[in-house]
């Protein structure tokens, strides 16, 4: 208390109360850990400068397999470099991730952890709980579709906000875009779309994002070891050991 | 002073020679009936002792059947193999002599058990306690200590000159040599061991063969004898068989509780963990139920086999009651310990946790095990071989990689199966390619593409292939999602 100035009593006390995390005012970003994307644009563009470290991001798309896993590519290579080694979890992911396309970007494959489940969100809540993950990467169509219950899909990604929080563990679930005009208790949505050479994002949910739609390009993302198609050599034979 | 003469005096009382002293039980009021014997227990302590000392164990099949001291009892092998488990806390050198006896070399672990009197009370007393009913002896060479045992001589020889002379008086049928080889003995009047060893040698070799001197030799110490150690069980095997019918997987799991007690015990005093448990529950009239517990690293506690025990027995519908309960481990490991954390990982200000095997165990118990994979690379060049299913292996150190540069664009998602597109190629954009991928004949999975790297109509840019054999149909493989 020493240091405070005396002309300004009580400003620096409050400010330095508002910056706790759990404290949010209305249009002010949101003073929450991040993750940096790789992309310098969009860090700007989210809160926080990147994607929350701790908290439920959905990422809707119209179908899977539009480019959105690139966009944490480079997250997953930053991620498998850390010390403690820690499993990147792969919940019922739609297709089988392809290791060399991995091993390309940079994602070291001996953390990845790829688990088949109908019941993702069981396998995410494990994941989370465990503290043997470093980010936990999901697919929730199952929930998506469950017409039958309308409530449960609420309940069970308010449980896993709860559970990111908890475990301080970055979860990203990639849900159908019609999950868009359900609420949900996620930290961050945002809608991709590709473009040529690119995507577009638009944030449908940010404690205090940008609004306008972002158009990324893939050249612009720092990823280590992005392999561009070659526009030199067009056909490459390769022919077994004969 | 006056402590160390008497300390010393102990001394020389004790290493004095033919020095015989009675073999005192430290609790007798402890000491059963059945092991009290007319004779006292003798030790035979001397200056020179030998670098070696066998204990002969001869176990005996029941106390009511009434065999003759110094007959060849048959006792089955699952008798002798509970002997051995028992003598493998004592010396870790323990030897089968079929069909009737077990060795045991001791030397070593005099000094841990504070002498080989002591050591000799506690082998006899936890036998005793196992319910093992036996004849034994303590001699410098096995054959020796074998025959003693046989001919029902309990005691402690522990110098190899000593040894000639307890043994002269014993009869050669403690031997258990051919009966041809000992009538002959027998009819130049050689009865006892003595009479034997005093026989010239050259002579005897050449009457009775080189084996029976090599024999005798063996049983002097003058021949080294080797032998074959006995390795104790390398697998846990119990089985449970209640009285009744167990209906629910609660009562199951009750059951279940002391066998998994047992296999706690059986690991612990094997410094050892499994990561294969498997379970069989026998039914009346049907094939039994099995449950296989893999685990994604050794484990030794009773309580996490019970959890993931549970785990799976509450995803399985028992077919019919259960009548029977085995459970069998699989081969043992070398247990890592380490010490855990005092926080949970991200709790209060704890440090970030580690890849941990208990997640694996937890997904596998319920969604079973092919459900949770790792992935790795493999030498291959046919896309969909290029890749494999990896058992997770936690505290693997990423090694860095050289990506190289010549590899040519590859998709994040790879489909299980090519899907076929239409002809047409509607709505399509070639953006790159071809590149030519074929051959594949040693394995008769042969392939003949091209592939290109397109662009449907949503914007996803996808990776396709044209076979080159003749229908050359587009096939959908990949998508660089």
């Amino acid at each position: 208390m020493g240091q405070v100035p005396p002309d300004s009593p009580s400003e620096p006390t409050l400010e330095r109360l508002l910056e706790h995390p759990a404290i949010w005012r209305g249009r002010s970003t949101a003073r929450t850990a991040t993750l940096g994307t790789g992309c310098r644009r969009l860090d700007e563009a989210l809160p926080g400068g990147g994607w929350p470290a701790a908290g439920l991001t959905e990422i809707l798309t119209a179908r899977s397999g539009l480019g959105e896993l690139r966009l944490l590519i480079p997250l997953l290579a930053t991620l498998g470099c850390e010390s403690p080694a820690r499993w990147a979890a792969w919940i019922s992911p739609p297709f089988e991730p392809y290791a060399p396309a991995l091993i390309a970007a940079g994602v070291p494959l001996e953390r990845q952890l790829v688990v088949r489940t109908a019941d993702p969100a069981w396998a995410i809540e494990q994941a989370l709980d465990s503290g043997g993950c470093a980010i936990v990467l999901a697919w929730f169509v199952a929930v998506a579709t469950a017409h039958t219950r309308k409530a449960a899909p609420l309940g069970a990604l308010r449980r896993l906000q709860l559970a990111t929080q908890r475990s301080h563990v970055p979860a990203f679930l990639f849900r159908p875009l019609d999950a868009a005009a359900q609420s949900s208790p996620a930290e961050l949505r945002l809608v991709f779309e590709p473009s040529l050479e690119g995507g577009r994002l638009q944030l449908l949910k940010s404690r205090g994002g940008e609004r306008r739609p972002l158009e990324i390009l893939w050249r612009e993302w720092s990823a280590p070891n992005r392999s561009e198609p070659q526009p030199g050599e067009s056909t490459r034979d390769i022919h077994g050991k004969t | 002073m006056a402590r160390r003469e008497r300390a010393s005096s102990v001394t020389r009382a004790f290493r004095g020679p033919r020095m015989l002293r009675p073999l005192q039980s430290p609790q007798p009021q402890q000491r059963p009936q059945p092991l009290q014997r007319p004779e006292p227990l003798l030790l035979e302590s001397l200056f020179d002792s030998a670098p070696e000392s066998w204990i002969a164990l001869l176990p005996r099949r029941s106390p009511s059947q009434h065999v003759p001291q110094d007959e060849i009892e048959f006792v089955d092998s699952a008798l002798l193999h509970r002997v051995a488990s028992i003598a493998g806390s004592f010396t870790s050198r323990v030897s089968l002599e079929l069909p009737d006896a077990l060795l045991l070399e001791v030397r070593g672990s005099f000094q841990l058990f504070g002498g080989a009197q002591s050591l000799c009370l506690r082998l006899l007393e936890s036998c005793r306690r196992a319910g093992v009913e036996l004849r034994w002896s303590l001699a410098p060479t096995p054959l020796a200590a074998l025959a003693l045992a046989r001919a029902g001589c309990e005691t402690i020889v522990l110098a190899r000159d000593r040894l000639a002379g307890v043994l002269a008086p014993l009869p050669l049928k403690v031997l258990a040599w051919p009966a041809a080889t000992v009538a002959r003995l027998d009819a130049v009047g050689v009865r006892t061991l003595g009479a034997a060893l005093r026989l010239p040698r050259a002579g005897f070799a050449q009457r009775f063969g080189q084996q029976a001197l090599l024999a005798l030799d063996r049983l002097t110490g003058a021949a080294p004898e080797p032998r074959r150690m006995f390795v104790t069980r390398e697998r846990f095997r119990a089985q449970c068989e209640p009285g009744f019918e167990l209906c629910a997987q609660s009562m199951v799991l009750q059951y279940l509780e002391p066998l998994l007690a047992d296999l706690e015990e059986f690991l612990r005093t094997r410094q050892a963990g499994i990561d294969l448990l498997m379970l069989r529950l026998q039914h009346h009239d049907r094939p039994p139920t099995r449950v296989d517990l893999r685990l994604a690293s050794a484990e030794l506690l009773a309580k996490q086999f019970r959890e993931l025990l549970a785990l799976r027995l509450s995803q399985l519908e028992l077919p019919a009651p259960v009548r029977r309960i085995e459970l069998r481990s699989g081969p043992l490991q070398a247990l890592v310990t380490c010490s855990e954390s005092i926080w949970r990982p991200g709790e209060h200000g704890g440090a970030a946790g580690r890849e941990s095997p208990a997640l694996i165990e937890r997904l596998r118990a319920r969604l079973g095990s092919a459900a949770v994979y790792g992935l790795c690379l493999v030498p291959e060049h046919r896309p969909e071989n290029a890749w494999g299913v990896a058992e997770p292996v936690v505290g693997l150190a990423s090694a860095p990689r050289s990506t190289s540069s010549e590899m040519s664009r590859r998709p994040l998602w790879l489909l299980h199966e090519p899907e076929a597109l239409p002809s047409a190629l509607q709505g399509l954009k070639i953006v790159d390619g071809p590149e030519r991928i074929e051959t594949g004949w040693w394995d008769g999975r042969e392939i003949a593409r091209d592939y290109y790297i397109a662009r449907d109509e949503a914007g996803a840019e996808i990776w396709v292939y044209r076979e080159r054999m003749p229908p050359h149909a587009w096939y959908l493989h990949g998508i660089f999602g």
